[in-house]
């Protein structure tokens, strides 16, 4: 009778955990990724500019680091045609290619195809606080009409399509990682399924980018109360900003505008003839805006190089050269650049080396090497 | 407890529902942007680029001639002539029913509010006023270009906001609070419970530079952020840089 009992006990434990694990199985957990918050750092904007589509979540961000650095980005696995964002972003260059960048002599891309970009880089530093534009004309900007125009998603699609860059197909893309082991959970953990898609790779590496923020700087620790500046760069911050001294403050900010860009336009004087196609006027179709280009922030902007749109200049020193005695006037020149009816700023050699010194207290080596930015030691299909 | 609480219910009559009365003030620019075509009282020929300023401390003068201060402490508001949303300014439920004779405002911010960091987010906190000139933030960027006596285009940063003053040494020694009171007299207005007010005020740009010292852009160059006596002549010419076009009081759409 006993054994009799233990029969039907073993069966109805049997059933009930059949019951149990099939419940399990057919009841899929409901997709939850784990909200990432950006906590802002001290005097800077409190608006984000985050699309509502595209909420930034832990396994999202975690994706799209991959993705940042896996050269089969490309669609393509020989190593001789590999190409990713980090082919070019360089994390110890700001995210710039820099002008040692091993394959691009000069710091200017050359894409897959063999043809150069049409502009040298901007860094990625701070993007998430943009809202004026994307790109050195700001053709991606939020209120665009065109709904595939307008942030660091749209970046992500166009930069694989374009020739001067990846030059890839996303139908090739997505078949690729959607063979590679690890990827396809690693999607479902950022966007609740398995099954890739370029739109949700766009989404993952947009979010990677938004992490990448710099607000550790001596001068944020200055801003903080936790460190003085030397002599020479409080002399160079005066400079910095003052309307008399080398006023670079309207256009790159300083303490009331930390990012130190306003991510506006401006023609600052290089040239006298505009002939580039894809300056701001392009967008905006303001004759004023000829010759105009994005104010870069010059967070870290000692490892940036080369400067200003085209890269006419390898250093910061010929930069501030320019600044100093060799600004243009033209019918495009923006007003801010009121210097022009001086030819520039005309700063004496000591005040070019404050200046110098001032600007080099924005340089965030934490920035720089920070590992949650870094290259993963191995990719999904590595584990 | 019950009994209390039951009490108190009892006692609570239904809030009767308040019909607000807003005060909506629309800003104009009598210019056409970026062209060289306007002249002021010293002969200089200039153009304007953009204009961008703060107004603050909304009032009204009731027909008593109390001044009420419509304002709360964010009572700032921002014009950008490249923002054309910015050029309305609507504060809500503010006014009380009355008869008025008159409006106006604090050009600039004033000392009080006037802090650094107020603004953090563009394009507000892009009208900082660097710390070691005093701090906060612009009252106006009013840019543009000129023709000197030569004939030579030059361009011109006409920016109000604190002021320093200098030793002999060039060291700032102190700073002065530039900011303006702006009134409007008008005819008695009346307005009623669900009305409300919309004054269309119109920025004569001439005026920073003509009435009453003549502004010669020979004189004081491009840039007068850390010139006092020239920033005092702008804000002397402010006073009647604006006036009210029109007022109406209309009914508020539910």
């Amino acid at each position: 009778m006993k054994k009799e009992l233990n029969k039907v006990l073993a069966v109805l434990v049997l059933v009930a955990i059949f019951f149990a694990s099939c419940d399990e199985n057919n009841t899929p957990e409901p997709f939850k990724p784990t909200p990432y918050t950006i906590e802002i750092p001290y005097g800077f904007p409190t608006n984000l500019n985050i699309p509502a589509d595209n909420p930034m979540t832990v396994e999202g961000i975690e994706l799209g680091r991959y993705l940042f650095y896996d050269g089969r980005l490309s669609g393509r696995t020989h190593p001789d045609s590999l190409m990713t964002c980090a082919t070019c972003h360089r994390q110890e260059r700001a995210f710039e290619a820099g002008v040692d960048h091993p394959d691009f002599p000069g710091g200017h891309p050359i894409g897959l195809s063999g043809l150069k970009t049409h502009h040298v880089m901007l860094p990625m530093i701070n993007l998430v606080w943009n809202s004026s534009g994307y790109g050195w004309n700001g053709f991606l900007y939020p209120d665009n009409p065109d709904e595939n125009m307008r942030n660091i998603e749209d970046f992500v699609r166009l930069t694989v399509f374009a020739k001067d860059e990846i030059d890839g197909d996303t139908m090739r893309i997505v078949n690729l990682f959607q063979s590679l082991d690890g990827y396809p959970d690693l999607f479902l953990k950022a966007f609740g399924s398995n099954k890739i898609t370029f739109t949700n790779i766009e989404k993952a590496i947009a979010q990677f980018v938004r992490t990448l923020i710099s607000a550790d700087s001596k001068f944020d620790k200055y801003l903080r109360g936790e460190v003085q500046l030397a002599q020479s760069e409080i002399n160079g911050f005066v400079l910095f900003t003052t309307e008399e001294g080398a006023d670079c403050f309207h256009c790159h900010g300083g303490s009331g505008n930390p990012m130190f860009t306003t991510h506006l336009f401006y023609n600052n004087g290089k040239d006298t003839e505009f002939t580039d196609p894809m300056d701001r006027f392009l967008i905006s179709n303001d004759p004023m805006d000829h010759g105009a280009y994005k104010a870069t922030t010059l967070r870290n902007i000692s490892v940036q190089g080369p400067y200003m749109h085209d890269g006419r200049f390898e250093t910061l020193d010929e930069v501030i050269e320019f600044y100093s005695h060799a600004v243009l006037m033209s019918p495009y020149v923006n007003p801010l650049m009121h210097h022009v009816n001086n030819g520039g700023i005309m700063l004496t050699p000591t005040e070019k080396e404050d200046l110098l010194n001032f600007i080099s207290t924005l340089h965030d080596e934490e920035f720089l090497i920070n590992p949650k930015f870094s290259k993963p030691d191995r990719f999904p299909d590595e584990q | 407890m019950g009994i209390m609480v039951l009490f108190s219910c009892k006692e609570n009559p239904p809030t009767p529902e308040v019909e607000p009365i807003n005060l909506v003030l629309n800003f104009l620019h009598n210019v056409e942007m970026d062209t060289i075509q306007y002249i002021n009282a010293a002969g200089n020929p200039y153009s304007v680029s953009e204009i961008q300023y703060f107004i603050s401390d909304v009032f009204l003068y009731k027909e008593n001639g109390d001044k009420i201060l419509l304002d709360a402490w964010d009572d700032i508001h921002y014009v950008d002539t490249d923002i054309p949303e910015t050029s309305s300014y609507n504060i809500e439920g503010a006014v009380e029913p009355g008869n008025y004779i008159g409006l106006g405002f604090t050009f600039g911010i004033n000392e009080i509010k006037n802090q650094s960091m107020l603004f953090v987010n563009p394009p507000e906190s892009f009208m900082f006023w660097p710390e070691y000139l005093g701090g906060g933030f612009h009252y106006l960027k009013l840019n543009g270009k000129w023709l000197d006596q030569d004939g030579n285009t030059k361009v011109y940063n006409f920016h109000l906001g604190i002021g320093q003053e200098y030793n002999e040494e060039g060291e700032i020694i102190g700073f002065i609070q530039n900011y303006f009171e702006i009134e409007f007299n008008i005819n008695t207005f009346t307005v009623e419970a669900g009305q409300s007010i919309r004054a269309e005020i119109l920025m004569d740009v001439n005026k920073w530079f003509t009435s009453p010292h003549d502004f010669d852009f020979n004189v004081w160059g491009g840039d007068i952020m850390q010139n006092q006596e020239a920033m005092n002549i702008g804000c002397e010419n402010g006073f009647d840089v604006f006036s009210v076009e029109e007022l109406s009081i209309f009914k508020l759409e539910k």
